[in-house]
């Protein structure tokens, strides 16, 4: 994702795509640089910053798109990474990017823009929303207010982008200037005379300083000396004193003010052009009791299209057609012909062979369902839904210690765990942030797997798909509300935007589920084979008896399964997709009792996902975090099957 | 008359005393004159009943004590005053019950609140019924006005009802950074918002934007509901 060299040398002629949440940043930068950029209908999704190039007027401009802010004085994480893109970068332009819906929200950005004497434009994005909703804006006027150019545009269907292609070449500065008053002018006045020259105003950093803005501490230690920290500290408790709000508050305050009077002057209302089925399923989808039929017609069409069409219908075309008609016999016939070495003819197709058995799983078992989940999941995403099951499930996520945003990480998991925790970053705080990881890793089972699982359990029983799904549920909800009683720091405020149900566009929906599916490809097949090649260097030196042999306490005893399951276990610590694959054999083969398949797959159920979202849980997180939920979710799964296993016995219940 | 004039504030705080008590023994059934001797904390008791007597503030019969008109007006007014005083300290400011006490029987006389404040704060308040703990203020001149509609006027988004459009006139947070995101998002006092739900969380839309809120937020902004129609 990031390109740091390109940076480096690109940095003359960079040009940052600033704006509020989900105004359609990723998109605009999408149509300038050609390359994906997370784009959905959820605020908050762009957490990192993405580059490309672009050409406008004969020149090689260097586009970055940033996370949305609500104000240019940071107060989440993705905020400071676009504050400091704009105070320790060189920039050539900023393109703010705004809701023509709600101009003076985004007004209340470029007052901060023009405030640091940044060379910027304005783009007026879903100008056809505000216009459906009766919105007209005087773009002319608009334009003279602000002193620079200001561009609608209509990104899904790319109007007005050529316009603003073309404008990317002027450097224009906004002549917005704003008055905070006597007593805080005075204080901006002390501020500037310490301060030192940089790449933005005096004035606009006096005022992140004014506001408290404490994310500002890195960049003073390292540009003002001690004593004059202390100084500005003492000017602005100084004049703190004097208000009864917080200073931070009265400067947005008379920011919005100045923003609504500039929206007074060019914003002009006409009869809203009818009523939208949009906005009514929109209604509907947030509603205390009309909210639940919606959402449960949501997950319904969700398991059609990717329970049945994907893990069913597709995966049988693949698996039994095209692998186990064609390719599976044709590679053995090729390799018998060709490889008369036993050894290595096993090594591509016999057992744990990377055709047979890596191959067959990743690409016949695994990417029609991963791929019909993605494509789902962008529908959700791009339509807008997603904030509004946020609603609906806020108060059961309440209880564990996070809150209703919680919903994308944890419906991505159903997708991707690795994708999924990247996405943490949607959560404001580390508390929050470190739930959510462990909950992902411990019980959120993607698309891969619970493909192979329901596959599995759909030919045991409904009663035993209702157990294991309930087993695993209250985990997730037991350990999600423990973690939130032990873990220290604080919950963060639900206060979120929602934005319009929109119509998704099908090209983005291609776009962005070819994408994540590559990424997928990329991460888990090579993990395929690496584990395969285990397995077969294993199984090739007889280390898998030696194993099965040291695990068979726990296997066999604790668990009350066949020592052959230690395999699927095995492989299971690599990616648990695999792992329940491998029970799926087992099943296939008889050698798994109803009550022995939910046991087996509840355990696996709770393992940590796959290698790879374990660096991703150690990048995030840290190391030691990392390690601590490591060492929790492997034996907790164990116990957890153990417990399952003895309330079997103990009730005899036999599924 | 001549000691009329030369009463000073002290007398006059001590007659707004006794008949406070007055008031609360008819309250609590009838008003002896032994029982006002008893509860009262008054050194000199007697010399305020003979005072409130011979001003035609009270009568006494057979032992027992009752107002008359002026002094009725009087003792409503200290009541009024007193708990009032009582439900601003404890609900808006948090007082501690026991400092609330001491203050309210500070507050309760003419000469630290004028009518005028009174009226605003019982409006404020949203002219409640009760004082905090149950009984019942007077109505003044400013509860009659809104006598049709004896809501408060400046109430938290929890009090509102489903489709009210209010404009919000403060919000209540102890955490600064609760207020910087507010005021981000557009929740600032003056802000005009609809409710569109309470449930499962709040739901409101101030200008274009649709917001979710928690409970917990939503009781910390007040909003005064606009004149409907």
């Amino acid at each position: 994702m990031h390109e740091h060299s390109l940076e480096d040398t690109k940095n003359g002629n960079r040009v940052a795509i600033v704006g509020n949440p989900n105004v359609g940043k990723s998109v605009i930068f999408g149509l300038l640089t050609g390359r994906y950029a997370t784009v959905s209908n959820y605020p908050g999704t762009t957490v990192t910053l993405t580059s490309g190039s672009c050409k406008a007027g004969g020149e090689d401009l260097w586009v970055t798109d940033t996370p949305g802010v609500n104000t240019l004085i940071p107060m989440s994480e993705d905020e400071v990474v676009t504050r400091d893109i704009l105070l320790n970068q060189a920039i050539k332009l900023v393109v703010q990017v705004a809701d023509a819906k709600n101009p003076s929200r985004g007004l209340q950005i470029s007052l901060q823009l023009a405030e640091m004497g940044l060379p910027f434009m304005l783009v007026l994005n879903m100008w056809d929303e505000a216009n459906s909703r009766g919105i007209d804006i005087n773009v002319k006027k608009l334009s003279d207010a602000i002193g620079t150019t200001v561009i609608p545009t209509i990104g899904v269907q790319r109007k007005g982008i050529k316009e603003l292609r073309e404008s990317l070449t002027e450097e224009r500065y906004s002549s917005l200037s704003i008055s905070y008053g006597n007593l805080i002018e005075d204080g901006i006045k002390k501020l500037e005379a310490i301060l030192p020259q940089s790449r933005i105003s005096r004035r606009s950093i006096a005022l992140m300083l004014l506001a408290g803005d404490a994310s500002l501490k890195p960049w003073l230690n390292k540009n003002v000396s001690p004593s004059d920290v202390n100084t500005i500290d003492a000017i602005r408790r100084d004049l703190q004193n004097k208000f009864y709000e917080p200073l931070g508050y009265v400067i947005n305050q008379i920011r919005l003010k100045k923003a609504e009077k500039i929206v007074e002057g060019v914003l002009s209302r006409h009869q809203k052009s009818g009523s939208n089925v949009t906005v009514h399923i929109g209604k509907w989808a947030m509603h205390p009791v009309w909210g639940i039929p919606v959402l449960l017609a949501a997950l319904f069409l969700m398991y059609e299209f990717v329970g049945v069409l994907g893990a069913q219908v597709l995966v049988g075309l693949l698996e039994e057609g095209l692998f186990g008609n064609y390719i599976n016999p044709y590679m053995t016939f090729i390799a018998e012909r060709f490889i008369p070495d036993l050894f290595f003819r096993d090594l591509f197709v016999g057992e744990y062979g990377i055709i047979t058995m890596a191959l067959t799983y990743s690409i016949a078992l695994i990417l029609p369902i991963v791929g019909t989940f993605f494509i789902a999941f962008g529908i959700l995403e791009d339509s807008g839904y997603l904030p509004r099951l946020a609603i609906m499930v806020h108060k059961i996520f309440k209880l564990m210690g996070l809150h209703g945003k919680a919903v994308l990480p944890m419906v991505l998991g159903l997708g991707c765990d690795t994708m999924a925790t990247f996405t943490a970053r949607v959560m404001e705080t580390r508390k929050e942030r470190v739930i959510v990881t462990l909950l992902l890793a411990l019980g959120v089972p993607c698309s891969a797997q619970l493909g192979v699982i329901l596959g599995m359990l759909g030919g045991v029983s409904l009663t035993a798909t209702l157990v294991w799904a309930f087993s695993v549920i209250l985990v997730i909800f037991l350990v999600g509300y423990l973690s939130s009683k032990v873990l220290k720091g604080e919950s963060s405020d639900f206060v979120f935007d929602i934005p319009p149900l929109r119509i998704p566009v099908l090209s983005n929906i291609v776009f962005k589920t070819l994408s994540r599916t590559e990424w997928y490809l990329k991460e888990a097949v090579p993990l395929f084979i690496v584990g395969t090649l285990i397995l077969f260097t294993l199984d090739k030196i007889g280390g898998l008896e030696v194993i099965e042999r040291i695990a068979s306490p726990v296997v066999v005893s604790f668990l009350g399964l066949p020592a052959k399951a230690t395999e699927a276990f095995l492989i299971g610590f690599l990616r648990r997709d695999y792992g329940a694959a491998g029970l799926f054999a087992l099943a296939q083969n008889g050698q798994l009792n109803p009550n022995q398949v939910v046991i087996s797959l509840v355990t696996i159920t709770l393992f940590v996902p796959c290698v790879a979202n374990l660096l991703v849980m150690i990048k995030e997180r840290g190391l030691r975090t990392a390690l601590a939920m490591v060492a929790f979710i492997f034996p907790f799964a164990f116990f957890v099957g153990g417990v399952l296993n003895f309330g079997f016995n103990l009730l005899g219940i036999k599924l | 008359m001549d000691y009329h004039r030369s009463r000073d504030q002290f007398e006059e705080d001590r007659i707004d005393e006794v008949l406070e008590l007055i008031w609360i023994l008819r309250e609590e059934g009838e008003s002896h004159i032994e029982d006002v001797r008893k509860r009262s904390e008054d050194p000199n008791v007697s010399q305020v009943l003979y005072i409130v007597e011979s001003e035609g503030l009270v009568s006494t019969d057979n032992g027992r004590i009752s107002f008359d008109q002026q002094g009725e007006k009087r003792a409503e007014n200290v009541i009024r005053r007193h708990r009032l005083a009582e439900r601003l300290l404890s609900e808006v400011f948090e007082i501690e019950e026991k400092q609330v006490e001491d203050h309210a029987c500070e507050l309760e006389h003419t000469h630290v609140l004028s009518e005028v404040v009174v009226d605003s704060i019982c409006t404020f308040l949203g002219h409640p019924p009760t004082c905090p703990h149950g009984k019942a203020i007077p109505r003044g001149e400013c509860c009659k006005r809104f006598s049709n509609e004896l809501k408060p006027l400046v109430v938290p988004l929890t009090e509102l009802h489903i489709g009210d459009e209010a404009r919000i006139v403060f919000i209540s947070s102890k955490y600064h950074a609760r207020l910087d995101r507010l005021s981000s998002l557009g929740i600032v006092p003056g802000g005009i918002l609809h409710l569109h739900q309470k449930q499962p969380t709040y739901l409101i839309k101030i200008g274009e934007t649709e917001l979710a809120l928690d409970r917990e937020l939503a009781k910390e902004i007040f909003a005064k509901k606009m004149q409907q129609g």
